[in-house]
């Protein structure tokens, strides 16, 4: 008796599972090992492509927290550790002003440049002007000269105005950037059409349109783009080396060649400083990433 | 007060031009619907009342302003868009209030016009969503309420019911219309949508490339298109157009081989002479051998079993519409469709004869397009058509 209404059951529940709506072309069960393999072919490469990337860095901070005498050892995990490349580091250079000045330069530089992006790339997304396609083309262009080109010509003009060896020279050349005209203009072009216009007839002027109702809406492209300038002016290095002359007025990436003399190279606190260099960046990439994925998601553009 | 007056207004875009001209009058408190096939310039014309066009040619007047360099926040529109364009990252009580934070309105002030618009639309309870948290119809009230609040003297709509689907469409298309009765403001409406524009007009329209075809009430267009492109586009289903020729008998005939007498006429011998430059309609000379086109609205053919009566004609396909039917007949390679009443059954590939009867006829110059007046009795009898006349 139960054991025919279990098969009374399953006759009744198994026409169900084959009634659901079933994708017009079933993969064969080979076809499905097939697509199985892939997948785990593309992971094996991301896997491998993790490890080179992350494993140096990994080095880096297992470097620094081996002892003096152990610096060169090959084994993968530290036989012993030690924080004296960092005590060595944080004595010998003034490595906290340095990453101090850093920190000041890449934020300033990163709200400059996105203010003054913003500014210009809504002019080129709206407006329409006499030679505006020239103009953004000339910006467009600038993006492409090497820094090598425009390096003499600025130290010449930071040299005048007696800025040698001060922040305010390392911050000055980067008031604004192609790269963040060209992405928010391109950005804001894609924008609705309507919205601007329906505050157009609500009675905002460009300012507000800019600021009130175009910038809230484009937080991914301001996070992402935030990210792109802090990191590659924190990682600035040419610039500060031609202007800097003291320690105090420098940055942390300079501070991290001192360890490298003519008398060898201290590897133990150079890891140790740029370990102390990474942390600050590292923080801040993972904040906005975070603020990036929100923005996208939230911002509900339709 | 928002009486509107356009002056010869044109556009053009890169040297095209893409409005020919237009002259309109509209008067306070209308609500007048501006329809036409895509591209026939009524969102441009729209808005350019609106502001958000420059006027290439010509003046646009709200109130005897003339409005061609003023600001679109200081015409004394409101618009609502057809992709609803709320601000997304703003509540809705947000949105509804930003016209009236840009204009410095005090805050209690703006509250009491926010409420009072939400309360209208039913948005009572949504005012501390975001738009993505709301459905289409309820967006769109939203974007309703934005332009409310700031009390305009012409509300604008362009196209706004476009992205909903059929049965909220109908609501908001009812919502509209009782809105409008409410707040007895101006209003324009562009849709490509005959029947909204047939629904919801008291002045409708008709535009087509860059022109306006017609202007008048609903049924007035309905009844007298005034030309075979508003004939074909107001209606549903459109009028049967025919290739037609005045033939020396006065009887219109198709221009399809065999020549098909439209109607018969049996007491009419063949060759009977009708005086050349016989006036067909009055004022309009209308000469055996003139080329027209004959418009007849589906729902004035009727389904006859009598040879004498009508046309033969082939019964190719019907489509079922609850109330009524339409079927789609053959006559000869030509197509004409045909309403009919409930309970008539027709099948496909039934032998009819399509009976014109005695009204519901257009004549439109075949070059032109348009129109020749409504052939009256005495011309069709004239033509020869008395025994069409019924007694």
């Amino acid at each position: 008796m139960t054991t025919d209404v279990v098969r009374a059951e399953r006759v009744l529940t198994k026409p169900q599972v084959h009634t659901r709506p079933q994708p017009a072309a079933k993969p064969r069960p080979r076809a499905r090992t097939r697509s199985r393999l892939d997948g785990a072919a593309g992971h094996l490469v991301m896997v491998l492509l993790s490890i080179v990337c992350l494993f140096p860095v990994y080095w880096m901070v297992v470097t620094s927290l081996r002892p003096a005498n152990a610096t060169f050892e090959t084994s993968i995990w530290p036989t012993s550790t030690s924080l004296d490349n960092y005590v060595y580091a944080l004595q010998a250079i003034p490595i906290l002003r340095m990453l101090g000045n850093t920190l000041l330069i890449a934020s300033v530089v990163t709200v400059i440049q996105l203010f003054t992006g913003l500014l210009a790339a809504y002019a080129f997304a709206r407006w329409r002007f006499r030679g505006d396609k020239l103009v953004y083309s000339l910006v467009a262009l600038t993006w492409l000269v090497p820094f090598q080109v425009v390096m003499i010509p600025n130290y010449l003009l930071i040299a005048k105005m007696g800025l040698l060896d001060s922040v305010t020279a390392l911050i000055l050349p980067h008031f604004a950037s192609a790269l963040a005209i060209l992405l928010l203009a391109q950005s804001m072009r894609s924008f609705p059409r309507e919205v601007i216009e329906a505050a157009r007839m609500d009675g905002a002027r460009s300012w507000r349109i800019l600021w009130e109702v175009m910038m809230p809406n484009l937080r991914g492209t301001i996070a992402s783009l935030a990210i792109l300038i802090f990191i590659s002016t924190w990682n600035e290095y040419f610039w500060p080396l031609l202007l800097s002359r003291t320690p105090a007025n420098s940055v942390v990436q300079i501070g991290i060649q001192m360890f490298m003399t003519t008398e060898g190279t201290a590897w133990g606190p150079l890891m140790a400083a740029s370990t102390m260099a990474s942390l600050p960046i590292l923080f801040i990439y993972v904040v906005l990433q975070r603020q990036v994925i929100q923005s996208f998601m939230k911002s509900g553009i339709r | 007060m928002g009486q509107l007056s356009l002056v010869g207004v044109k556009k053009t875009y890169e040297g095209k031009q893409v409005l020919h001209g237009l002259d309109v009058e509209i008067a306070d408190k209308e609500f007048v619907v501006i329809v036409g096939p895509s591209g026939c310039g009524k969102s441009t014309l729209l808005r350019m009342i609106a502001g958000l066009e420059d006027i290439t040619a010509g003046t646009i007047a709200i109130d005897g302003t003339v409005m061609n360099d003023i600001d679109p926040a200081d015409r004394g529109c409101a618009m609502v868009f057809q992709n609803y364009a709320l601000y997304p990252h703003m509540s809705v009580r947000q949105n509804m209030a930003y016209p009236l934070k840009i204009a410095r309105m005090p805050q209690a002030e703006r509250d009491r016009r926010v409420n009072e618009a939400a309360a209208i639309l039913g948005l009572a309870d949504y005012l501390d969503r975001r738009p993505a948290q709301l459905s289409g119809g309820q967006r769109q009230r939203v974007a309703m309420g934005r332009a409310i609040v700031r009390e305009p003297s012409v509300f604008l709509f362009d196209e706004p019911l476009s992205n909903l689907d059929a049965i909220l469409r109908v609501q908001m298309r009812v919502e509209i219309k009782r809105l409008h009765k409410r707040l007895k403001a101006t209003s324009i409406f562009v849709t490509h949508d005959q029947v909204e524009a047939m629904t919801l007009a008291d002045l409708l329209i008709v535009m087509n490339k860059g022109v306006v075809e017609q202007v008048g009430t609903p049924a007035a267009v309905y009844r007298k298109p005034a030309s075979t492109f508003v004939a074909g586009f107001i209606g549903a289903p459109a009028m049967n157009l025919l290739p037609a020729t005045v033939g020396r008998e006065g009887v219109v005939t198709f221009d399809i081989a065999p020549h098909l007498p439209l109607v018969r006429a049996p007491d009419l011998a063949p060759g009977t002479p009708v005086t050349p430059g016989t006036p067909v309609t009055p004022g309009t000379p209308l000469t055996p051998g003139t080329p027209v086109t004959l418009g007849i609205r589906p729902e004035a053919i009727t389904l006859s079993s009598h040879p004498e009566r009508g046309l033969p004609a082939t019964v190719d396909l019907v489509e079922e519409l609850g109330g009524s039917r339409v079927a789609y007949c053959d006559v000869n390679g030509l197509e004409l469709a045909v309403v009919l009443p409930a309970g008539e059954e027709p099948y496909e590939g039934r032998q009819v004869f399509l009976d014109f009867g005695d009204r519901g006829w257009h004549l439109f110059d075949r070059i032109s397009g348009k129109r020749l007046d409504t052939p009256t009795q005495e011309v069709r009898v004239q033509a020869g058509l008395r025994q069409m006349v019924p007694a």
